[in-house]
């Protein structure tokens, strides 16, 4: 039997992590192919629907993942989504989604190298958790 | 205002160029921007860490919205690229069969790249490049490149062409191999006659060396012909002796030039050599532009150059600041993780050396270069999150220069952190340790004493240094530079050369800092600006408007999907029909073409030519998604669609297309098309007229410079009279005198009919937003008026912080600068009669409770010191400081006081100086200190005591926040971003400058209030103003007022209209963050692009496929 391979949703902000993962694409660096990134301008954007959402739609795990502290372009979009992030990880297993499937990372448009390792390692820990759905229709 | 016309250059494209070509961009004109080096960055690209965020966020600069002095004849040589960056899919087969290894220069030499290379790793679009003086030219990377961007027959010689026509095969054979195989130029050729003038028919050439006597057809005949065929070939003739006249002849007809048979390659190279040099030069850029901003930078001093007592090179482990910083770097030699070079261990003990090329003598640099006590403090700190809290650093140094805004307090929380040690001293020798790769120092600490210890790595903080390339610049446009070769300003200006026309951003004219090179870069660009205006233009080059868009939006979505694929086969072909069917299960999708190699100017071709009536959408999936949004413009206007309505995905090219990755992101692109409409051109209407608060020097230089562009300013001064702070100072520290300046200036604002000055009067509300602010003026004994402008400029200035420390206001012999200053300017003080006088540095700064550096204080003291010492040249003169913030090029005036015999002695925040007022016949202060060197109490009597006691802020509070604007803690204008918009505020049209900002020289003060100008102008100069592509909108029906979307927006771009009905977006403030669309509990706030359906619209498609 193949190897279950977890499907993940990774919301990334317009200037550091989507242009990580453009500079990890063109540097040609190797990253799973689970990750299906879903680009917004801000974190601060990041709806806790859209991640309740992805677990409904049959994701796997969630990564949330913006500018560094202090580097945010729009001064504080990423603070705001980690009192989101906080506030998820609270809600989440009420669902019967095991909180860490959701997962938040600060990866900065220059950190191409950083971006693969991390994305190599949201998977393998994923891969460990499990398919989220046995989970969710015990909720249902 | 009137129509803005012309161009300006700006040289070099470091932070500075950029900043100032987005300025000068911003006010409308057209701007050449030239480097060296293959790409834009400069120094900066570099550096991944800055303080105080020890991180970088440079893109807060982007724009957030997508001769005679007016005429200078510039020819810049441009390098043609042998790789087309507009085919350059960046995918490194080049790189992997090129055989070439040199150290790689942005890495510091730390790493090896290949011939063919990426300039910068993390750049996008990130294009490769070919190091000429490396590249053998061996040809292997031509063949292997996909796109056939390598073209190694535009590079260099390999360009120029050269037709050898002569009926013997030993001279066709032996010219080949001297000009071809050894010279580097592409030899044809061709053994009679006619043969050539064939090739000359088929291919152009620069070159034909044309022998004459030749069976059939003869020399002269061929060059009567080919000159048809080709009239700006050159021809050199080749004759026997015998044949002389008639080659004299043809060159009568046009031959440049003979050789007689036989001649040596001596002979005939350089006569190529100089055909050639006409060649290159043809292809050199010439531009007419009205002006010239300079921001060439300075380059690290290079330790391992002279004595070299700092072992560099020599001893293993010493690196400069430049390699640590790249040993930091995730795109370094070691990925991020902070290995020393030779043995690879990690590193736990380190070791900076400050000063190293600066404030030196014996190696010509008696100036500081500013940056590298920040760099190393910074340094040490990344390096500490790097490699764990068990790292220690140690900073080896003379002075702790915290002198910029937020300086002090980011020094004293680093320093004061476990593990990161300062040591005040000098280094005089680095030695590798015996049977380690240890290195051991050796330094003379504060107290005398010598200190061994050894370290795992020692940096060495090397200084700037001007470009050695800046002499010549400098030469060729006619201005002047000084002995350490920066480029020399005119007095009270750090941008302005002597050549009307001609300006400096950045470090070309002293060793500075981030910041304030941005600072100067906007000021040089606003200089620039003032000149081409100033000139009426007759440069005028316009930019096409871009056609109007097709209004779709009553339209239901209309997908046109275009595939890019890479190979052929039987199985992509399947894999994209199956792919093909899928999709237009949609119904929206309407259409899906499949196209070969999108990347390939083909491919482009044909990509821009596909038929999109039927459509309103377009989604291209190929496999580099920048490319795509690069040229997005582009497409937008070729397919008159609105370029939100065209959306770009990455499909893997890892796997087939239809991976269910590939087809996830197809289909999220496709959802999120389905649910975007065409945003709506937003703008607003501008207020051609600025208010400027404040009327000392910046406020002045502010008002002046957007005057000048013919924009009204109002002009508010609280007290009865221009001039602030200069009106008590006497003159500079380089003996020039303040008055005639401040003069000078005065008149020109009085003079100018484009302002209008209001003395006495103080802003007393106001409200607004960027174009169009209204502010309510009280002007003493007349009635309150209001103002509408479109920007505001706050140039508050500061004072003198008073002071009751050491007994000043107890004696007459107890003073501060200022009053020493008054003294000196009103000629109330008798040198002759005292005998030594002390200065006290920093009281009450860099401590509570003003704990930042005034920065003007210790230049202040030492031109006291040394106006003192001109008069009375026996007086004793003791300076107590802290440390010596004599920055940049001011150090050479704390040479000059020790080499004049003023004493200094530093003290020790916790053992501060005593001082007590004597009476009677005594001499009136003592002053007693711990000297550090004796070891020592030390008894100073002084007939004058001056004490430095720093600057405040006078910035109400009450005012910034009228404009939306924020004070700092230390009561200074709270700049948007500390680096890359430091005279602006977070709140759009909100500008400051000058002491406002923070404690600078006159010089600094021009420079923010000339950059806060510039700045304001690009919101003034226009019309109507823009909104960002990405804004958010409310709707109304949803909205139920509750403000959490006005509490939550950082931009204050939010407010309640004035029925309090609705809650409004300023369009030019938003900057589509999507925080209040998160925040709204009603789905009443969007923003365009992100909806929730788009969004959930997306999130379904990626994980349909799964």
């Amino acid at each position: 039997m193949d190897p279950f391979e977890p499907a993940i949703i990774a919301f990334v902000c317009n200037w550091c992590t989507y242009t990580a993962a453009d500079l990890a694409g063109t540097s040609r660096l190797s990253y799973p192919k689970n990750i299906r990134l879903i680009r917004v301008m801000c974190t601060g954007m990041v709806d806790p629907q859209y991640v309740i959402k992805a677990f409904l739609e049959g994701a796997d795990g969630v990564l949330i993942s913006g500018c560094h502290p202090g580097d945010c372009h729009y001064i504080n979009g990423n603070y705001k989504a980690r009192r989101r992030v906080k506030l998820l990880k609270e809600i989440l297993p009420r669902f019967g989604i095991d909180s860490r499937r959701l997962r938040l990372t600060w990866i900065g448009a220059s950190d191409g190298i950083q971006f693969a390792g991390i994305m190599g390692d949201l998977v393998a820990q994923t891969r460990e958790l499990g398919p989220a759905l046995p989970d969710l229709k015990m909720v249902i | 205002m009137d129509q803005k016309i012309g161009s300006a250059l700006v040289v070099g494209a470091g932070i500075s160029g950029i900043r100032a070509s987005i300025d000068l961009a911003q006010m409308g004109y057209r701007v050449t921007l030239a480097d060296r080096a293959p790409h834009m960055g400069g120094i900066l690209s570099q550096l991944d860490y800055q303080f105080p965020t020890d991180r970088c966020g440079m893109c807060r600069m982007l724009p957030m919205v997508e001769g005679e002095p007016d005429k200078f004849q510039v020819t810049l040589k441009q390098a043609p690229s042998p790789v087309d960056p507009d085919c350059c899919i960046g995918c490194g087969q080049c790189s992997e069969v090129c055989p070439v290894e040199v150290p790689d220069a942005f890495n510091a030499g730390l790493t090896h790249r290949k011939a063919v290379y990426l300039p910068v790793p993390h750049n996008i679009p990130n294009t490769y490049t070919i190091d000429q003086a490396a590249c053998t030219r061996c040809g292997a990377c031509e063949p292997v490149c996909p796109t056939g961007a390598i073209r190694l027959s535009a590079m260099g010689r390999r360009a120029f062409r050269i037709l050898v026509v002569d009926d013997e095969s030993i001279v066709r054979n032996s010219l080949d191999a001297w000009l071809g195989d050894e010279e580097g130029y592409t030899v044809e050729m061709a053994a009679s006659g006619p043969e050539a003038l064939e090739k000359l028919s088929a291919a152009p050439f620069h070159l034909m060396l044309l022998d004459i006597k030749m069976p059939g057809m003869d020399g002269v005949e061929v060059l009567e012909k080919a000159r048809v065929i080709q009239p700006a070939l050159q021809v050199v003739m080749m004759t026997a002796y015998a044949t002389v006249e008639t080659a004299v002849d043809a060159m009568k007809i046009g031959a440049m030039d003979y050789l007689v048979k036989p001649f040596e390659p001596d002979a005939l190279i350089p006569k190529v050599a100089a055909v050639y040099d006409a060649f290159q030069e043809t292809g050199y850029l010439k531009r007419t532009v009205g002006a010239i901003v300079l921001a060439t930078g300075t380059t690290c001093f290079d330790p391992s150059v002279g004595k070299n007592p700092m072992g560099y090179g020599t001893v293993p482990n010493v690196v400069t600041s430049l390699e640590f910083e790249r040993m930091l770097s995730g795109t370094g030699p070691d990925a991020g993780r902070l290995c020393r070079p030779s043995d690879k261990r990690p590193v736990k003990r380190a070791a900076w050396i400050q000063c190293v090329g600066s404030r030196d003598l014996q190696s010509g640099a008696d100036f500081c270069s500013t940056i590298c006590c920040m760099f190393a403090l910074k340094e040490a700190a990344v390096a500490r999150t790097v490699a764990g809290d068990d790292f220690q650093a140690t900073i080896i140094y003379m002075d702790m220069r915290t002198f910029g805004k937020s300086f002090e307090r980011y020094g004293q929380q680093t320093w004061s952190t476990d593990g990161v040690r300062l040591e005040r001293g000098r280094v005089h020798s680095i030695a590798p340790t015996p049977g380690s790769e240890d290195v051991a120092i050796r330094w003379t600490s504060a107290s005398g004493e010598t200190r061994e210890e050894i370290f795992d790595l020692v940096v060495l903080s090397v200084g700037q240094r001007a470009n050695d390339q800046t002499a010549l610049l400098a030469e060729e446009l006619g201005i002047d530079t000084d002995g350490f070769g920066f480029v020399r300003t005119v007095p009270f200006s750090d941008t302005r050369t002597q050549r009307v026309g001609v300006f400096a951003g950045g470090t070309l004219t002293g060793p500075t800092d981030i910041a304030e090179s941005v600072i100067r870069a906007s000021s040089a660009a606003v200089n620039a600006s003032r000149t081409i205006h100033r000139a009426g233009g007759g440069l005028v080059e316009k930019t096409a408007v871009p056609d109007a868009y097709r209004d779709v939006s009553r339209e239901p979505p209309r997908i046109l999907v275009v595939l890019c694929r890479c190979e052929t086969s039987a199985e992509t072909d399947s894999d994209l029909d199956a792919l093909s069917a899928r999709l237009k299960q949609d119904p929206a999708v309407t259409q899906v073409v499949v196209l070969e190699h999108i990347c390939t100017a083909d491919g482009w071709n044909a990509l821009t030519q596909t038929d999109t009536a039927g459509v309103n959408r377009v989604l291209v999936g190929a496999c580099r998604t920048f490319t795509y949004g690069k040229k997005a413009h582009g497409l937008a206007a070729s397919f008159g669609l609105d370029p939100s309505l065209i959306e770009s995905v990455a499909m893997d090219d890892r796997q087939g297309p239809d991976a269910p990755a590939t087809v996830a992101a197809i289909m999220a692109g496709i959802s999120r098309l389905k649910n975007v409409s065409a945003i709506e051109e937003n703008s607003i209407a501008v207020t051609n007229r600025a208010l400027v608060v404040g009327g000392g020097i910046a406020g002045m230089s502010a008002a002046l410079a957007i005057a000048d562009h013919g924009v009204d300013v109002t002009l508010v001064e609280e007290s009865e009279q221009l001039g602030g702070n200069l009106t008590w100072l006497h003159q500079t520290i380089d003996g020039a005198p303040i008055a005639p300046f401040l003069d000078d200036t005065i008149g020109q604002v009085d003079k100018h009919p484009g302002i209008l000055v209001m003395t006495d009067s103080r802003v007393v509300g106001a409200f607004g937003q960027a174009g169009h602010f209204f502010s309510t003026i009280e002007t003493a004994g007349e009635p309150t008026t209001t103002v509408e402008h479109g920007a505001v400029i706050l140039a508050t200035g500061g004072r003198e912080a008073p002071t009751d420390a050491y007994a000043h206001g107890t004696s007459e012999a107890v003073v501060t600068q200022r009053e020493l200053e008054t003294r000196i300017h009103e000629n109330r003080l008798d040198t002759d009669a005292m005998k030594s006088v002390v200065m006290i540095q920093c009281v009450g700064s860099r401590e509570a409770p003003r704990n930042y550096c005034s920065r003007v204080c210790c230049p202040t003291a030492l031109k006291q010191a040394l106006w003192l010492k001109s008069r009375s040249p026996e007086l004793q003169i003791y300076i107590l400081y802290r440390d010596m913030m004599t920055c940049g090029l001011a150090e050479a005036w704390y040479t000059e006081a020790r080499k004049q015999g003023i004493l200094f002695f530093q003290y020790r925040p916790d053992r501060k100086p005593e001082v007590s007022i004597n009476t009677g016949d005594k001499v009136p202060v003592s002053v007693r200190l711990h000297d550090p060197i004796l070891d020592a109490p030390v008894e100073i009597a002084a007939d004058l005591l001056v004490l430095a006691t720093g600057i405040e802020s006078r910035l109400p509070e009450a005012l910034a926040l009228a404009y939306g604007a924020e004070r700092d803690q230390d009561g200074f204008f709270q700049e948007a971003d500390s680096k890359w918009r430091p005279v602006e505020a977070l709140k759009a049209g909100v500008f400051g400058c000058g002491i406002a900002l923070s404690p600078r020289s006159i010089p600094e003060a021009v420079a923010t209030a000339e950059a806060a100008a510039g700045r304001a102008l690009t919101i003034l100069a226009v019309e109507r103003l823009p909104a960002a592509r990405t804004t958010a909108i409310v709707r109304h029906s949803l909205c139920t007022l509750c403000l959490r979307c006005v509490d939550t927006c950082p931009y204050g771009a939010r407010f309640l209209d004035d029925a309090g009905q609705r809650v409004q977006v300023n369009p030019a403030m938003c900057q589509g963050c999507g925080d209040c669309a998160t925040a709204c509990p009603n789905s009443a706030s969007i923003v365009e692009g992100f909806s929730h359906r788009s969004m959930f619209g997306a999130i379904e498609g990626a994980l349909v496929a799964m």
